[in-house]
């Protein structure tokens, strides 16, 4: 097992290299970048811009390097910690999403407790009680679920909670707790503010994972071994949550693989529409921008957080069904 | 069996009396969207104590469903339409309708893996993969006889012992796909056997190993019978396991039970049309390389029609017009042997002058329209 760790933590260095490469490549063939558009403002606001002031930016910034060399720049600098400068915001990225990413956690891990803490049950239930009102009920609202787009639901939430809570909404806390140092009452407002995107992020994750453990658990149950269960004279409780849920958890843990990335992207949509200060807003601009250093540690930090994550679920795969041994 | 001299002779005398479980017109459907099977259509059987009653018949005949119904555990959309099923156990023999317990209710499970346990034929699925053998041992007779932890993991070692399980320490902490199909098959029954049941039902227990893991199995099964004293309902299409393996034999044909007997009438006595042909379908050593085995033509009818008449008359040999395809025939006793019975009306004339037994009446043998 160690041995096999160990071997799986090479392969992901060699791979992050290569993504590493080819990512570094593709943003910057990209014909353009953010300084063009900083260039653009700088003419929009004082008249000429002079062939060596462009010149010197353009060198500043490293920006007439051929690409290998700007690769090994910037390669250098994150061994050292130090990601590179943000065009469009003029400040080093990793203090732009150092500042973003414990609410990115914060938001992502709520969701992500919601969704299991509500699919899991309400699958099994779905399952237990196949073709009966409250199954057909359920997996109509997991259609629901399925197709309402995010920022449609995370709107009628925002009506919903304006209208019938009074409660101010969108972002994460209330006008006068938003530069005010942390005390029990910012966190309770940040709570007051969570539910929404709480919901709005789970909502889609939610009905399709109720939907993947209430087949998965329907095709376990009619095992042998859990007809077996029953013939030992146990309650059905027993039967369906300690024999049959358990074999019918992989296919949730292996999304877990995915699952890390989307700790700090997936909430795009839901934080445009919301007003978040979470990280997904900020990777769209950078690649709406070219916001080339920006960008490319984004690209990085989303493969790195897909091998980690895979890794954790072969892990706990292994952890949850003996069968899966590594060697 | 000979082997168990004081207590068959004991069961001679009491003769029908002492029954473990006695099956009366047992009915289940299955009620699917494209219509109703019947299984079983009226199935009445006894099963001796301390005896090993075969079960018989094609796939599809009600075997299976049979052994589940009695622990009522017939999968949805299967249901028990009506019937008895009488069981006494060893402590008190006041017979009780285990029909009349709630299907997954507090005394039904009492009895599930106590009183009455069962093994599958897939030892392969049988198991669950996620849990030790100990821990699924165990968990049997904790639920059963002990609360206390150790004891039960003793309990477990040893009747994975008895099992004849090498080591049985190590295969307590296995997982069942560290083991083989036959070494599976041998924790299923310790498992089934950790609560020495009364009775034991054994759906095609053998049917997935091979000849040598069978014959072990076997031994092993007769064994722990004696040692325990368990009747057994041994369910499987292999007659030559049935030859060796049981004391009685009921033939089944959709979902009735056509010929019950001892194993010795059925094999050199043979009454029911059914019960003739398959015996003359099996192959044996000696005979002609050139002759072709029997088969008994037809196939079995689709179980969304329901046939009038005798079920088997389609395929019978000894079809009579007018009578096998219009009425059902009734149960018939054999005068000459009173525990042998048929459902044939080539014996409706033996009918008129028998004495019915005690046993299994013969008012139930009604009409399955």
């Amino acid at each position: 097992m160690g041995n096999y760790i160990l071997r799986r933590l090479l392969y992901m260095v060699i791979t992050l290299f290569f993504v590493s490469i080819i990512g570094f490549f593709i943003i910057n063939i990209v014909p353009g970048s953010a300084l063009d558009a900083r260039i653009n403002q700088l003419r929009q606001q004082g008249g000429e811009v002079s062939y060596q002031e462009i010149q010197s930016l353009k060198a500043r910034y490293g920006l007439n390097d051929p690409i290998p060399v700007k690769y090994w720049k910037w390669v250098s600098g994150v061994v050292h910690g130090d990601f590179g400068e943000s065009f469009t915001y003029q400040a080093p990225v990793s203090s732009l999403i150092g500042s973003r990413i414990g609410f990115s956690i914060l938001l992502s891990s709520f969701a992500l407790i919601f969704t299991w803490l509500v699919a899991i049950p309400v699958g099994v239930y779905s399952a237990t009680h196949r073709y009966t009102i409250p199954d057909y009920a359920v997996t109509l609202l997991q259609f629901i679920g399925v197709a309402v787009p995010d920022f449609l639901l995370a709107l009628i939430l925002l009506v919903f909670a304006s209208k019938v809570f009074h409660s101010d909404i969108g972002g994460l806390f209330s006008q006068q707790y938003q530069n005010a140092p942390w005390t029990w009452a910012k966190i309770q407002n940040l709570l007051g503010h969570l539910w929404i995107p709480v919901i709005v992020i789970a909502a889609s994750a939610t009905a399709w994972t109720t939907r993947v453990m209430r087949a998965n658990l329907l095709d376990v149950l009619n095992q042998q071994y859990v007809q077996t269960a029953r013939a030992k004279g146990l309650r059905e409780v027993i039967v369906v949550w300690k024999h049959a849920v358990r074999n019918a958890l992989h296919p949730l843990i292996m999304t877990l693989g995915t699952l890390l990335p989307s700790l700090i992207s997936g909430e795009v949509i839901v934080s445009i529409v919301l007003n978040l200060p979470t990280t997904g807003p900020l990777y769209v601009s950078a690649l709406i921008n070219k916001d080339m250093y920006l960008a490319i540690t984004f690209l990085m930090a989303l493969s790195v957080l897909l091998v980690v994550g895979n890794l954790l679920a072969d892990l706990l795969l292994a952890w949850v069904d003996p069968r899966i041994r590594y060697e | 069996m000979a082997s168990v001299p004081t207590a068959s002779q004991a069961l001679q005398s009491q003769a029908t009396a002492d029954y473990v479980v006695r099956v009366e017109d047992l009915r289940v459907e299955f009620r699917t969207s494209i219509g109703v099977t019947y299984a079983l259509n009226g199935v009445s059987l006894e099963i001796p104590r301390g005896k090993t009653l075969g079960v018989v018949g094609e796939s599809g005949c009600g075997k299976s469903v049979t052994g589940l119904a009695i622990l009522q555990l017939v999968p949805p959309p299967g249901v028990v339409t009506s019937g008895t099923i009488g069981f006494r156990s060893r402590e008190s023999r006041t017979p009780v309708n285990l029909l009349e317990y709630e299907r997954m209710g507090p005394e039904m499970r009492h009895i599930r893996g106590k009183s009455i346990s069962m093994i599958f034929q897939e030892p392969m699925t049988s198991l669950n993969p996620v849990y030790t053998v100990g821990n699924q041992i165990s968990e049997a007779v904790l639920l059963h006889q002990t609360g206390e932890h150790k004891e039960a993991k003793e309990r477990a070692i040893d009747i994975l012992r008895k099992v004849g399980m090498p080591n049985p320490e190590r295969i307590y902490s296995n997982y069942p796909h560290e083991l083989s199909g036959g070494m599976r098959q041998r924790a299923m029954i310790a498992m089934a056997l950790s609560c020495t049941p009364d009775l034991l039902i054994a759906d095609e227990p053998t049917t997935a190993l091979d000849v040598t893991t069978e014959a072990n199995i076997l031994d092993l099964m007769r064994e722990l019978q004696q040692e325990i004293g368990m009747s057994i309902m041994f369910v499987t299409h292999n007659l030559g396991v049935v030859a060796q393996m049981c004391d009685e034999v009921a033939v089944m044909y959709l979902g009735r039970v056509v010929e019950q007997a001892s194993v010795e009438e059925i094999f050199y006595d043979p009454k029911h049309p059914y019960t003739i042909s398959l015996l003359k379908s099996i192959p044996r050593l000696g005979t002609n390389r050139k002759e072709h085995l029997e088969v008994i033509r037809g196939s079995v009818p689709d179980p969304y029609s329901r046939v009038t008449g005798c079920p088997f008359h389609p395929r019978c040999p000894s079809f009579m017009p007018g009578i096998c395809d219009t009425t059902m025939p009734n149960v018939v006793y054999m005068p000459d042997s009173p525990q042998h019975f048929v459902r044939c009306h080539l014996y409706n004339d033996l009918a008129n002058h028998q004495a019915v037994p005690s046993g299994v009446s013969n008012s139930i043998g009604g009409n399955g329209q």
